[in-house]
């Protein structure tokens, strides 16, 4: 009785639940060849066409800094720039001089 | 007939014997370690199939065309991809697709838009 069980799992069993899974395994994934070739071609488009893409955005980027906003001047920028720097100057020297006699009591 | 990037090849290159173990790890992209642990582990679990199956694999399988060994990690993980769910990997494409497609448009605004300021200023000055 034991045997016949042992047999029937090792030559009935296993081979359909290994036949099961190939099948399923088969019909899963089915890419063509062409289609494979499209999706390589694409894959490498997407790449090619990202790389130049930085480019441009770098060289966009150092011409102009904030140009991703829509409505932005460059002219209005480097005007802003240039009084915010002066501004920042001003400050700077007026730190400097609030700080030196902090300096000297120490 | 499957194609050549999506079928099982045994990777001789990274291979402790035969090849299998490193293949499966190709295949699936599994680390290869996992793979061999866990081929191992298989053999105390199922025993002498466990051998029978391998002889089996490495005796069926074809070695892997040296031209297809991927220059780089990015483009084997994309067969890995493609290999496990074709139809996600194309939707990533599409994404990537997508994504320049509006970067270009932010280019373009901000060239067209600069472009048009340029002339008003020309205009302003005759």
């Amino acid at each position: 009785m034991e045997t016949v069980f042992v047999m029937a799992t090792l030559f009935i069993a296993f081979p359909i639940v290994l036949f099961h899974f190939i099948t399923k395994w088969r019909s899963a994934a089915t890419i063509t060849t062409e289609d494979e070739n499209l999706l390589d071609e694409l894959h490498d488009l997407a790449r090619r066409l990202d790389d130049r893409m930085v480019t441009i955005e770098r060289i966009i980027q150092a011409e102009n800094p904030g140009w991703r906003s829509v409505g932005q001047d460059p002219v209005e920028a480097v005007l802003e720039d240039r009084t915010s720097r002066g501004l920042r100057s001003d400050r700077v020297t007026e730190l400097g001089r609030g700080n030196r006699p902090v300096g000297r009591n120490r | 007939m499957r194609s050549p990037h999506t079928k099982f090849y045994l990777d001789k290159l990274n291979a402790k014997w035969s090849g299998v173990c490193a293949g499966i790890s190709d295949y699936t992209g599994i680390d290869v370690t996992v793979v061999r642990i866990g081929f191992v582990l298989s053999l105390f679990i199922i025993g002498p199939m466990a051998i029978f199956a391998y002889f089996l694999t490495s005796w069926l399988a074809p070695r892997k065309p040296i031209e297809l060994y991927a220059r780089n990690p990015e483009e084997q993980k994309f067969w890995q991809g493609v290999r496990a769910n074709p139809r996600r990997t194309a939707r990533d494409v599409r994404s990537r697709f997508r994504d320049l497609d509006r970067r270009l448009a932010d280019v373009e605004t901000y060239v067209t838009s600069s472009n048009n300021r340029l002339a008003n200023e020309i205009e302003q000055l005759r």
